[in-house]
């Protein structure tokens, strides 16, 4: 067996509004449309994640929260209807995937191998969160490749923001090695939105476009500011300001998946191709990729 | 007053699904002496605010008839499932979306199939209503309400109770000092994770055994800074608001550790 290899990773926010907006048969809700500059931006990570044909999509969401270790979907088959307990009037969405079992297991074993607490969540009435679901609906809703989920330890927010990160990189680095030994060739997707300052109300018409746009003007600099780096491929960078970001512009990348997706990509200094951005709620959305393959990273099948 | 009985508890799972483990177990026998005393108070609805159902639009209320399904706690998953079934007040809940909407906050009533309730919600209603049929008034914990938005929230649904001429018990789900084991754990070792911690739980709870409302609100701020407090102790702060501030007596039934952070169960009299 070939060793395993990450192909590329997404920063790929999950906000329901989404999924709401495109209206798919297995979400009850129906809108007019709405954050099309996002949705499209999805249509683009589509097309592209189709063609680097992934055996696996990886996703860390921070919707799942867990105090105790980082968890990781344990049961082959999952199946229900997810209902967003903040926005239920947009998503109820009745889903089902299928579990990378083999990998998700080595996942865990690394992971607890690098010192960090780690368990399988094995209980099949589990319901999946929306933070997962949004983002893998949106960028494969053809719901045909296999998964791995994977919870947010609440590091960030209980210990020092240093020291939850530095979790998520370990995480990260336990990862890429479970990929390695299984011989996956993985895609990796952090279900992250930036500037998190949102609106307090919801707009009568939730998909009145004529409502959205960013609550704090500091907090859409502030994600200039972080897409004009990555864009650039000056990842180092991006990441010296990660801690000031996440303190001013109150970045979601706080609960670790953008840490932990570039940690296992190694935190390479390549250009991001930025698909689009666009705000939720007043919060800032970008989707963006870094192609491993098309870097010269990573091998095409 | 509307109000004829009001309780704190935790809204930890473990004492429900690992009540073999002593600690816990002790927790458990408290929220059951809780339950008898609730029931015999004889309420026509439960105001029931939790901490763990978290909004960060407008104020939540749970409005539909009947809320049935089995729930699995996002971190104990490994214990076991959570069936719930809980029937909605839906007259008083509607009353107090409006009466709230006008003299707080905007609020909001839920109404949908499959929605997930919270696993604090599902731990008070097994313990302190078992199988009666009580209905339930429940709102969320919108994580930008301070204490005194949340009281104010209390209040007036207290208010729009005695407007319907409901008997209210009222309950706030929540945990006290918010220190955990990060890490597996002996379980049957548990303690409060941090001993100073622990020493503000113990004052705290004197001070509220001794209905010292004024005491407690002096050294509130500090409490819920220094002992990582449960959501800043809002859950109290609505427990307060309902009772208008004011209550004749409380007993602690039950204190003890869920996983470090400390767990306590109290009935409160209000004056007569």
């Amino acid at each position: 067996m070939a060793d395993g290899q990450i192909l590329a990773g997404y920063l790929a926010p999950h906000p329901p509004h989404l999924v709401y907006g495109e209206n798919p048969p297995q979400n009850e809700p129906k809108s007019r449309g709405g954050w099309e500059q996002l949705r499209w931006a999805y249509e683009r990570a589509r097309a592209t994640l189709d063609e680097l044909k992934p055996d696996v999509l990886l996703v860390h969401s921070p919707h799942w929260i867990t105090q105790q270790g980082h968890h990781f979907l344990g049961v082959k088959h999952l199946s229900g209807k997810s209902v967003d307990p903040i926005f239920p009037n947009l998503f109820r969405y009745s889903f089902e995937l299928e579990v990378d079992i083999e990998l998700a297991e080595a996942c865990c074993a690394e992971a607890r191998e690098c010192g960090l607490t780690a368990k399988m969540m094995r209980n099949p009435n589990f319901r999946v969160d929306y933070g997962t679901i949004t983002t893998l609906h949106m960028i494969r809703p053809q719901w045909d490749i296999p998964v791995v989920g994977i919870s947010a330890n609440n590091s960030p927010y209980y210990l020092k923001l240093d020291e939850g990160l530095e979790e998520m990189d370990r995480l990260g680095k336990a990862t890429a090695e479970a990929i390695r030994k299984t011989g996956r060739r993985a895609v990796l997707l952090a279900s992250n939105t930036l500037c998190h300052w949102h609106f307090h109300e919801e707009p009568e018409i939730p998909e009145d476009m004529s409502k959205e746009h960013p609550q704090d003007y500091d907090g859409y600099l502030w994600d200039m500011r972080i897409i004009d780096l990555l864009r650039r491929g000056k990842t180092d960078e991006a990441f010296e300001l990660l801690p000031q970001f996440i303190q001013e512009a109150f970045a979601e990348v706080k609960s670790g998946a953008f840490t932990w997706m570039f940690s296992a990509m190694g935190y390479p200094n390549i250009p991001g191709e930025l698909h689009g951005y666009g705000t939720v709620i007043g919060t800032g959305n970008a989707v963006m990729e870094w192609n491993l393959v098309k870097a010269g990273l990573a091998q095409a099948d | 007053m509307s109000v004829v009985s009001a309780f704190l508890v935790p809204g930890s799972p473990l004492p429900m699904v690992k009540r073999d483990n002593p600690g816990w177990g002790a927790l458990a026998d408290a929220m059951e002496a809780a339950g008898e005393r609730l029931r015999a108070s004889k309420p026509d609805a439960i105001l029931l605010y939790s901490t763990q159902w978290l909004a960060v639009l407008d104020e939540l209320w749970q409005t539909r008839e009947r809320s049935t399904g089995i729930h699995v706690d996002e971190n104990w998953h490994e214990y076991g499932d959570l069936p719930f079934d809980i029937r909605a007040d839906r007259e008083l809940a509607e009353a107090c979306v409006a009466a709230v909407s006008s003299a707080v906050v905007r609020s909001k009533h839920v109404d949908y199939d499959a929605f997930p309730i919270d696993t604090g919600t599902i731990i008070a209603k097994h313990f302190l209503v078992g199988d009666a049929d009580i209905p339930f008034v429940i709102c969320a914990n919108n994580l930008y309400h301070d204490c005194d938005t949340t009281e104010r929230i209390g209040r007036v649904a207290a208010a729009e109770a005695e407007l319907l001429g409901r008997r209210i018990a009222v309950v706030g789900v929540g945990g006290l000092s918010g220190s955990f084991f990060r890490h597996e754990i002996d379980i049957a070792e548990d303690r409060i994770a941090e001993p100073g911690e622990d020493e503000w739980n113990r004052r705290i709870l004197d001070l509220i055994a001794a209905a010292d409302v004024d005491g407690l609100k002096a050294v509130w701020p500090d409490y819920a800074k220094e002992a990582k407090v449960d959501m800043g102790f809002k859950h109290m702060a609505f427990v307060l608001g309902a009772l208008d501030d004011h209550y004749a007596s409380a007993e602690v039934l039950g204190y003890g550790p869920l996983y470090g952070t400390g767990g306590a169960v109290v009935h409160l009299t209000p004056n007569a």
